[in-house]
């Protein structure tokens, strides 16, 4: 039996360096912090050691970016090995990756890149994720991508699969609000649909971000949470009740105080929102 | 299927001259062409924030040409964007033949960066060396290996990149003589979690090196006489140990082997 993803309804940031002194030298308001797992799956050195100080004050939950559940064959039983040593050393609230594979034949491109939903990709991921979570002895969270490729061959829609995924294996979801929408528009799918289709009982933690505007959105984290993504986070809370939510900011990273005052609003919609209202 | 499909994904990303496959329609050429590029900005931005002292002692614009060529022949295979620069400086030891304290900055630079998340560890300081060496004979001594800090690097180099470091870090101005009259050598290694370096001179270098590879003190001293003959020898290679203790860069020191302890012992008796 795994250990399970508790539930938490707190409000969160991410921990980005510019921030470290802050989050070390006063009480930062947030109800936790979000690390990239990847940045702290080191030996020692200073990273660490400010991530043992900042556990001290809140609860940690542990974002990867590298596991590439999505790969065709299993996956890096290294990284599994150091992940676990981290999770053990920081002991989270969640630990979560993408719904997306990196790379393939010893190429890792440093992208979430996108799946056909199909048979075929489920049985794939599902097989790693057990992998996973068996190597962790612990449920996990796998966020839905933005994407920017749709493939003919997929039968699936990408709720339809998050869901199957989730029923299968038991993990958890994340759900990112902002790819949603983005993958909503550049695909032509209903933003609605997708949050209705998936398991909202499931969804542990929401990621609410920035993207860049255009033809083709892009989901760069580089600005603050647009009005209609707002508009969407209220709908998901509707759903799924209060789940743990945090803004993810990873590129011309602002004061910690805007995305305080970012994550204030977050609070707001979430405060007047009645669970089941939908 | 799956891993067919990847594999094809993945080329298209890599090589932009590859054609497209004929059913993508003109949407998924621009979602292809974010992938693209997210791909290249993405290597040559982490190269850049690992090596940036070397793209401004270079320039952006040869820096970029220079990343980008490497991301063609080495495509990143960590899973981690701050193990890929591991090659850099091989690299660029080759494309600026004619300027050699560019790779030796970067080379610089990738130990500074692998030295900020080597693994914690305490030096041992010149109170509790002394203690630890206070009854040591002859022998002992002579046993002596010692244990260097985690993530510490000895890099030998034949130009002022330190200088360049220098300026570079202090906004100073750029020295304009960069090769040095005699080769030498850089000591980085970590004191708490502020990464450090000095110049050694070549002897000091290879000693400490030697060190690293756990050779015993007498060999150490042996390869010094070699070097720098045995009156100097006799002296500097104190003087050495002396200093590394003193600037926190030994771990720890092995205990003499039990067997020369009975053997110190017996000759006591």
């Amino acid at each position: 039996m795994f250990r399970q993803s508790p539930r938490f309804d707190g409000f969160g940031l991410g921990l980005r360096r510019p921030h470290y002194d802050e989050y070390l030298g006063k009480s930062v308001a947030v109800d936790f912090v979000e690390i990239i797992s990847e940045n702290f799956m080191v030996e020692g050195g200073k990273p660490l050691a400010t991530l043992d100080a900042v556990r001290k004050r809140h609860p940690v939950a542990m974002h990867g970016v590298s596991m590439s559940v999505g790969r065709h064959d299993r996956l890096d039983e290294d990284y599994l090995d150091r992940l676990g040593i981290l999770a053990r050393r920081v002991d989270p609230l969640f630990v979560s990756d993408h719904l997306c594979w990196t790379g393939v034949d010893g190429v890792n491109s440093h992208d979430l890149l996108p799946l056909p939903y199909t048979e075929e990709s489920l049985n794939v991921v599902c097989r790693n994720i057990d992998q996973a979570q068996e190597a962790l002895g612990r449920t996990m969270l796998f966020e839905n991508p933005s994407s920017y490729v749709q493939f003919p061959e997929s039968c699936l829609t990408e709720w339809e699969f998050l869901a199957e995924m989730s029923r299968r294996t038991g993990c958890f979801l994340l759900l990112d609000v902002n790819n949603v929408y983005v993958s909503a528009q550049n695909h032509d799918f209903d933003a609605l649909a997708f949050l209705a289709g998936l398991p909202a009982e499931r969804v542990r933690q929401i990621h609410l971000a920035g993207h860049t505007p255009g033809e083709v959105l892009i989901d760069t984290h580089d600005r603050p949470v647009c009005s209609p993504v707002w508009e969407l986070y209220a709908h998901a809370i509707t759903l799924c009740g209060p789940v743990a939510t945090m803004i993810e900011r990873d590129d011309a990273i602002p004061p910690l105080d805007d995305l305080l005052a970012e994550l204030a609003i977050a609070r707001e919609i979430a405060a007047r929102i009645e669970p089941g209202a939908a | 299927m799956l891993g067919a499909a990847q594999r094809s994904f993945k080329n298209l990303i890599l090589d932009e001259d590859l054609p497209l496959p004929p059913v993508w329609d003109a949407k998924a050429a621009a979602g292809m062409a974010i992938y693209r590029n997210a791909y290249r900005l993405r290597i040559v931005g982490a190269l850049g924030e690992t090596f940036c002292r070397t793209q401004r002692w270079v320039g952006a614009e040869p820096f970029g040409q220079a990343a980008t060529h490497y991301t063609i022949l080495q495509p990143p295979s960590s899973w981690s964007l701050d193990h890929i620069g591991a090659g850099f400086p091989a690299l660029l030891e080759d494309l600026f033949r004619n300027d050699p304290e560019v790779a030796e900055l970067a080379r610089l630079e990738w130990q500074m960066n692998q030295l900020y998340v080597a693994k914690d560890a305490q030096p041992l300081d010149q109170s509790a060396f002394a203690a630890a060496v206070e009854d040591y004979s002859e022998a002992d001594w002579a046993n002596l290996t010692l244990e260097l800090m985690p993530g510490l690097a000895i890099e030998p180099v034949r130009t002022d990149c330190a200088a360049i470091w220098r300026a570079l870090t202090d906004n100073t101005e750029m020295p304009q003589d960069v090769i040095l009259k005699e080769a030498s050598a850089l000591i980085v290694w970590r004191e708490n979690f502020r990464c450090v370096f000095r110049s050694a001179s070549s002897a000091e270098a290879h000693a400490l090196s030697l060190a690293g590879d756990a050779a015993s003190f007498a060999a150490i001293c042996d390869a010094m006489v070699i070097i720098l003959g045995e009156e100097r020898a006799a002296s500097e290679t104190g003087t050495m140990l002396g200093r590394w203790v003193q600037d926190g860069m030994i771990a720890g020191i092995a205990e003499p082997s039990s067997d020369l302890l009975h053997a110190r012992d017996a000759d006591w008796t």
